[in-house]
């Protein structure tokens, strides 16, 4: 068989391989999931707060994980404001916190995909540890605490009692009742969520360790309200116990907590107006959510089971051969020369580490001083490996003073956003300046800005939030890449550019 | 109105080869790469022309450490005409052609003048690797100068044209010659604006000319005619090439040639990725002699006129 057929036949049999794995994940995901009765969430959050001047700051919660409940995506739209490299509090909650870089009125939007699978047995976020019993109790919690003597004394007969007391014996009133625990038990009567505040005040006072936590029961709603439900500590672990629902013990999965030891949502220094506004929708089955309660080694081929944080970088990654495919295109079919192979690949993932007027503007202020240096360069005559040593640390030079600029005029720098181009850079400058020499400075300019035009259409690849999350989904979908790349390598046509370049010896019929 | 473009099926129909195919049916298949360095290294190319009695430009000196650098002067004490090329480097780079003596220094080609120092570090530069094709260390090669034939005293200026003639399975199948130009600055490199001008295989005369994709018929610097020429020695060019496609072994390459004073052809390099701009000079396509070539089972002398024929 020739390498033509057997190419084709190879591309073939890659594309029905990539094809058939996806669908039978998507049947796999498909069946588990309606056995298993998972379903997927939004949450979303939006804050209006007035910061008192520049440099005030908010604090946010953001859902937890639970064992059963498990944030999979979440997306934070924060402008004029900063978010804090390391929030304060992360042992039990998850806190993230922003500092205003003007005075006036600021949004904060966020929105949290949560998968929600009553058979699995995800790892929780701070579960584990104790806090401490608070030492003085109000007289007329310590005598309703008389009255709730169990029979034998042991902590879950004592939770037991202190539950049905605060389901059954308190009365539930409207939003503006008093919150206070003394109040709510001299009048019988609570405002929502005040149950859960006796049930805590009461264990805490019985010396268990309890604590407050607000949080979402999932149901659709345009307006939810945050409810609050209570975890007292006993049998070696937190026990949660909603009075106002009557669960005890454990909570439907649909529980997600968000804050501990604290009922607000977001609050903060300096900033007044707080106004919070919750929403929470069903989300319809994606692709890309597969629970397996059960350890098994085929876990390793489900890539979304990754931990949350490494999703994003696995999804750049996983783009990462559109990318090359895009490349392979305009060099293949296009005919456009461009500095290195994977040059705009390369470039283009690092437009979207940084945000890209981050990276353009690094971009260009790193190659005006990198062609000065080389100019300068070639009058002192180097050998080359010193000067491209020597370039890279001009370089690396400016790219340091980049970020420090960035960061001085608040455009959120990330180091990482620098990395990768360094070395790319110092090649291209080589490059253009090789060919500025060799061919002129129009041929360079020319071939310059056309890897800048394949680089940014990788960019606009690699940004494909979407086909990212799909190809962490179906990473089989990378067979029918290859399958193409495979196809546009026995290609065997003319190149648009041939069809100008040519034009003169066109032979009509 | 002339339009900016040509329909695939109108290049199909002139037979014109695509640099994709160019690539996946004859570089490929016939041009193995293990035989590459032969080419790709200049320095064994001259040593097989050598071998084979292939006339090449005499090598005056072989630089191959940083440390033979200081040798230089005494290297070339005996020459005051010579050329500086890597041995690895493509597409005419990093060669210097020097023309004589200017004080301590030399005078280039283009009658601009270096010193000692100048030359040191283009030779480092060499040895570097700057110009080679993977960027890996390379050699320098110092060689006799050609002086360029009197016929080309009015069609190169600045430099030496030199005569490709492309060899499929050991045939000839086109020919050019190349014009260095003012714009080229004596580079006979057809996208640095030099001019190709056909050569009739048969005949070995030149007919038609290209500067940057226009068809001319004079020279831009000194309007000599350009068609009619014909090619002294023409018959040994071929001889030579079709020895050289021998020995090299490559099923699909571009011989390049140039003329001396004396009108002895001199073998400058072979590629083994010989480019398809010599279509345009010829005004048509290399697929239909490839094709012939393909058919015919035994190459005869008549081959060759029913290729130019083509």
């Amino acid at each position: 068989m020739n390498a033509r057929r057997t190419s084709l036949w190879v591309a073939l049999v890659l594309a029905l391989l990539g094809v058939s794995g996806a669908l039978w994940r998507a049947h796999l995901r498909q069946e588990i999931r309606l056995a298993r009765g998972d379903s997927l969430w939004r949450v979303r959050y939006t804050v209006d707060f007035t910061a008192e001047k520049r440099g005030a700051r908010l604090q946010l919660a953001y859902p937890l994980d639970t064992a059963r409940s498990r944030v999979f995506r979440q997306e934070v739209y924060h402008r004029g404001l900063t978010p804090a490299r390391r929030p304060a509090n992360q042992r039990f909650n998850r806190e993230a916190e922003f500092t205003a870089d003007r005075a006036g009125a600021l949004r904060i939007t966020a929105q949290f995909d949560i998968h929600v699978s009553p058979d699995s047995n995800w790892r929780a976020w701070g579960s584990a540890g104790t806090t401490n019993a608070t030492t003085n109790v109000e007289a007329v919690v310590a005598a309703t605490l008389r009255n709730l003597q169990p029979n034998p004394v042991t902590p879950s007969n004592q939770v037991a009692l202190i539950f049905s007391y605060c389901s059954d014996q308190l009365s539930e009133g409207g939003a503006e009742e008093p919150a206070d625990v003394a109040t709510i038990l001299a009048r019988k009567s609570t405002p929502p969520g005040g149950k859960a505040r006796v049930l805590v005040a009461l264990a805490q006072a019985a010396n268990l360790p309890a604590r407050l936590v607000a949080g979402f029961e999932l149901e659709a709603e345009d307006s939810a309200l945050p409810r609050l439900w209570a975890e007292v500590f006993h049998d070696q672990k937190w026990q949660r116990y909603d009075p106002e629902r009557g669960h005890a013990g454990v909570l439907p999965p649909t529980f997600v907590p968000v804050r501990r030891d604290g009922t607000e949502l977001a609050w903060g220094a300096g900033v007044r107006d707080v106004h919070t506004a919750f929403s929470i929708e069903e989300l319809p089955p994606p692709p890309g959510v597969l629970a397996t309660g059960r350890r098994t080694i085929w876990e390793i081929f489900d890539l979304t089971r990754l931990p949350l944080e490494a999703h994003q970088v696995m999804s750049l990654i996983l783009l990462i051969p559109l990318g090359a495919l895009v490349t392979s295109l305009f060099r293949t079919v296009v005919g456009l020369t461009t500095f290195g192979t994977f040059t705009p690949t390369l470039l283009a993932l690092s437009f979207v580490y940084a945000d890209w007027r981050t990276g353009l503007f690094v971009f260009a202020v790193v190659l005006v001083l990198g062609l000065a240096s080389r100019t300068f360069l070639e009058r002192l005559k180097l050998l080359v490996v010193p000067r491209l040593a020597v370039i890279l640390t001009v370089v690396v030079l400016c790219l340091a003073f980049c970020i420090s600029l960035l960061d001085y005029s608040h455009l959120t720098p990330t180091p990482q956003a620098v990395l990768l181009p360094l070395v790319i850079l110092t090649m291209t400058i080589e490059r253009f300046f090789i060919n500025m020499e060799e061919d002129g400075a129009p041929t360079a300019l020319r071939r310059f800005l056309l890897t800048l035009l394949v680089a940014c259409c990788c960019y606009l690849v690699l940004r494909w939030d979407t086909v990212g999350h799909f190809l962490l989904a179906y990473p089989e979908i990378h067979f029918v890449t290859i399958a193409v790349l495979i196809l546009i390598g026995r290609y065997t046509g003319y190149r648009l550019t041939e069809l100008w370049r040519f034009r003169d010896l066109a032979r009509q019929p | 109105m002339k339009r900016a473009w040509a329909w695939p099926g109108e290049l199909r129909r002139a037979g014109l080869l695509g640099i994709n195919r160019r690539n996946l049916d004859l570089v490929l298949p016939h041009n193995p790469r293990v035989l590459f360095p032969r080419v790709d290294d200049k320095l064994q190319t001259k040593r097989l022309c050598e071998q084979h009695g292939i006339p090449v430009p005499r090598t005056l000196a072989v630089i191959e450490r940083q440390g033979d650098i200081r040798r230089f002067v005494e290297l070339v004490a005996a020459h005051d005409e010579f050329v500086i090329k890597p041995a690895s480097g493509c597409e005419g780079r990093g060669i210097i052609v020097i023309a004589g003596r200017r004080g301590a220094g030399w005078l280039t080609s283009s009658d601009e003048v270096l010193t000692l120092d100048d030359l040191r570090y283009h030779l480092s530069a060499i040895l570097s690797g700057l110009y080679s094709l993977g960027g890996q260390d390379d050699h320098a090669i110092v060689e006799q100068r050609i002086v360029r034939h009197p016929l080309f005293a009015d069609l190169a200026v600045g430099g030496t044209p030199d005569i490709r003639v492309i060899l499929y399975r050991g045939v000839p199948t086109m020919a050019m010659v190349r014009l260095p130009t003012k714009q080229s600055r004596g580079r006979a490199n057809l996208h640095q604006g030099a001019i190709a001008s056909a050569i009739n295989l048969a005949t070995g005369e030149t007919f038609g000319g290209v500067h940057l994709g226009h068809t001319i018929t004079m020279h831009p610097d000194t309007g000599a005619r350009l068609a009619g020429r014909k090619i002294p020695a023409w018959d040994l060019i071929l001889s030579s090439a079709i020895k050289l496609a021998g020995c090299l072994g490559l099923g699909y390459i571009g011989v390049d040639f140039v003329l001396d004073a004396s009108g002895l052809p001199v073998v400058l390099e072979a590629n083994a990725r010989p480019g398809l701009a010599i279509q345009v000079a010829h005004n048509a396509g290399l697929v239909p002699r490839i094709e012939l070539i393909e058919k015919t089972a035994a190459p005869s002398a008549d081959l060759i006129a029913r290729l130019a024929s083509l």
